[in-house]
């Protein structure tokens, strides 16, 4: 062994073990091993079972739910827990899990990787797996657009590796076009489908191969569902496996899989049911039974979990976490809230885009479909933060009746208005602000 | 009295929200007392009439500019004729590329613009050039804030008219934005009349004088808030 790696590999231990005494988790560890010795990666020794999972949601979830499935099956794993995904947090968990020879000691290598950093991780070793949730219009003031990163994660791909994708969205699917071996995954017809496209834009309408137009079957929602390409054939393609139905009776929801394999679970949404659905390709992609891995699947609730429910005052409420900058997320949230019968009021937050970076852009707020809360019997509507002008601008062009729409700069001052309503109150912002509104309610149990 | 707008490439030039300035302008001029028509036009029209009151595009992937690029290029002649006659236009975004004299595409292609302006973009694919920025225009140092999120730099700025005096993120430019006549591009993208209510205003007052009715003055406080707050903001962060 060369002894750039071995000091790699001892600095890299160190710190980590340092950053642990002072309750510090963080890619710091791998960000001093690569100074020391750049092509760190390609020095370990990875056992043969290695995956990736990229794409623009559902990475964390998705991993997550992989690693309890193989845990649940005896085996051992190396994840990225922490979702730090560029190559410094790939580095870090990596050789936290080796000894000092470079050899990582679990059975299969997991990561979420960055979509924009896996062609540069992946210079270094193969992942055996690769799997590709979906590609959505998302931080695109440092992700430029999804056509980009299509061309981006291109890059990472390599011949020896296998994708699994979601092949209910035609970008990912592209990136799979005419490649032997991808294995897909996708829905059938779920009980939310739409015939009509119900989206601001349509990133769906042409043909990610030859630009000319597509037709849908169905969508499940945006631009996700059953296509076809009317001049080169592109097309969805045949399923390895499948989303059969999704069910929610009286509050206990199941997702059926392969027709076969009906696993109750605490959430049914389609967002949440297609990370279930990667999971469960991926699993048994890696060798573990289908029941099996059903078994594992069974009931898990998420750590990662994007629901939270809490009271405020004399108001109860849930908050609905979803990814600013996202618009796609912002629309799966909004539906969660207009398919809900009972008298509601929902608040928007907007104060800091980003967590890890200043920006003042909002023009994502123009592609999400406010409108939908038109004609949705929605009590008020309380947009708050610094970009409340932004949303209210946005609010007022939707055609939703200023009367019933207020307006904060201030999260405190927008939860004491909201302490009496006499309506149910979701909440629906970013990681960025949830902490600011979370800080002025009572948490309660997921009802 | 109807005003007639022209959205040049809703479905493949609408990648930033884009859209959200038709709307913005259609609300403004409705404020006016005027009725609004909004006509999209896209790559399988074969015809298309410049002899409109606003004309607008927005930004999109670099493939789907292309593919604008080859097809407006027909419309050559319509255009310059239409912007020689003071018909109001706004491109933003990497359409007002089109303009100058050709895009230099990631894989080397030539893809030649309309000839209007004497800079060409030069794109790559490694990376993107986004950050926030504020623009002051060299004639009447007047403000503009927004984003800039783009594959291409122009190689040359002698007839860019705004200089970025604040940049926070990798937008290598020094200069941005090119306006003749009554046509004005800027690679900023998304709303950028929510943000910056005096450009608005400016083509809002242009459609009325050249439609012969009187241009009422009307107080937009939410934009001149976001603009207020975006430009401080900008101006106190660190680049």
């Amino acid at each position: 062994m060369k002894p750039r790696v071995f000091t790699a590999i001892l600095v890299c231990k160190a710190v980590r073990g340092l950053a642990k005494l002072f309750g510090r988790g963080s890619s710091l560890p791998g960000k001093y091993a690569l100074k020391i010795c750049p092509d760190i990666l390609s020095h370990l020794e990875l056992p043969e079972l290695s995956i990736a999972v990229t794409g623009s949601n559902g990475k964390t979830s998705t991993v997550e739910m992989i690693a309890h499935v193989l845990q649940s099956n005896g085996m051992k794993v190396a994840y990225n827990k922490e979702g730090s995904n560029q190559i410094e947090g790939v580095v870090t968990f990596l050789i936290g899990d080796a000894n000092m020879k470079g050899k990582v000691k679990s059975e299969v290598v997991l990561l979420e990787a960055d979509e924009r950093y896996a062609r540069h991780t992946f210079k270094y070793f193969h992942p055996k797996y690769f799997v590709i949730t979906n590609l959505y219009r998302d931080q695109m003031t440092r992700n430029g657009h999804p056509e980009w990163i299509k061309s981006i994660i291109g890059q990472a791909i390599h011949d020896d590796m296998t994708l699994i994708i979601n092949a209910d969205d035609p970008l990912v699917s592209s990136l799979a076009n005419n490649r032997e071996g991808t294995i897909r995954y996708g829905a059938g017809i779920l009980p939310g489908d739409s015939l009509r496209y119900d989206g601001i834009y349509n990133d769906g309408k042409y043909c990610p191969i030859c630009k000319k137009p597509m037709k849908y079957e169905y969508y499940h929602y945006n631009h996700i569902g059953k296509y076809k390409c009317l001049s080169c054939g592109f097309a969805r393609g045949t399923l390895d496996h499948s989303l059969s139905s999704t069910k929610d009776v009286n509050g206990k929801c199941f997702v059926t899989i392969d027709d076969n394999y009906e696993i109750p679970v605490f959430f049914s949404g389609i967002y949440h049911s297609y990370n279930i659905l990667a999971a469960f390709t991926a699993s048994v992609a890696l060798g573990i039974e289908p029941a099996k891995v059903a078994d594992a699947l069974s009931g898990y609730v998420l750590k990662s979990g994007r629901i939270s429910d809490f009271t405020l005052g004399r108001t109860e409420g849930r908050l609905l976490l979803s990814k600013h900058e996202n618009s796609i997320s912002y629309d799966r949230s909004i539906d969660v809230v207009v398919n809900d019968k009972r008298k509601k009021s929902v608040m928007i937050i907007v104060d800091a885009i980003s967590r890890k970076y200043y920006t003042s852009d909002s023009s994502w707020l123009w592609d999400i479909n406010f409108e939908k809360f038109k004609d949705a019997g929605i009590d008020k509507i309380i947009l708050v933060g610094q970009y409340c002008d932004d949303l209210a601008i946005r609010f007022d062009l939707a055609g939703i009746d200023q009367d019933k729409v207020y307006s904060f700069e201030n999260v405190q001052a927008a939860a004491d208005y909201c302490k009496s309503l006499e309506s149910f109150l979701y909440v629906i912002t970013c990681f960025s602000d949830k902490e600011k509104i979370l800080s002025a309610v009572t948490r309660r149990e997921l009802a | 009295m109807s005003v007639k707008i022209l959205y040049l490439y809703p479905d493949f030039m609408n990648l930033y929200g884009d859209n959200g300035n038709v709307r913005i302008l259609e609300k403004r001029i409705k404020d006016q007392g005027l009725d609004v028509e909004i006509i999209n036009r896209t790559i399988t029209d074969f015809e298309i009439n410049f002899n409109v009151d606003f004309v607008y595009m927005g930004s999109g992937y670099e493939s789907n500019r292309n593919m604008v690029a080859d097809h407006i290029y027909r419309y050559k002649t319509a255009l310059i004729r239409a912007i020689i006659d003071g018909v109001p236009m706004l491109f933003t975004g990497n359409s007002y590329d089109l303009l100058g004299k050709g895009i230099t595409t990631a894989d080397g292609k030539f893809i030649e613009g309309l000839g209007i302006f004497n800079y060409s973009f030069k794109e790559q694919l490694d990376k993107r050039y986004t950050g926030d920025v504020v623009l002051e225009e060299l004639a009447t140092h007047e403000r503009m804030v927004g984003f800039v999120n783009r594959a291409g730099i122009p190689d040359c700025e002698e007839d860019l008219c705004c200089k970025a005096i604040k940049v926070i993120g990798n937008v290598p430019i020094k200069k941005d934005a090119a306006r003749i006549h009554n046509f004005f591009g800027v690679s900023l993208i998304g709303p950028v009349l929510l943000k910056n209510p005096k450009l608005a205003d400016s083509y809002v007052e242009l459609i009325c004088e050249r439609k012969g009715v009187e241009y009422k003055k009307i107080s937009y406080p939410r934009s001149e808030k976001s603009h207020e707050k975006t430009l401080k903001a900008l101006m106190e962060t660190d680049a």
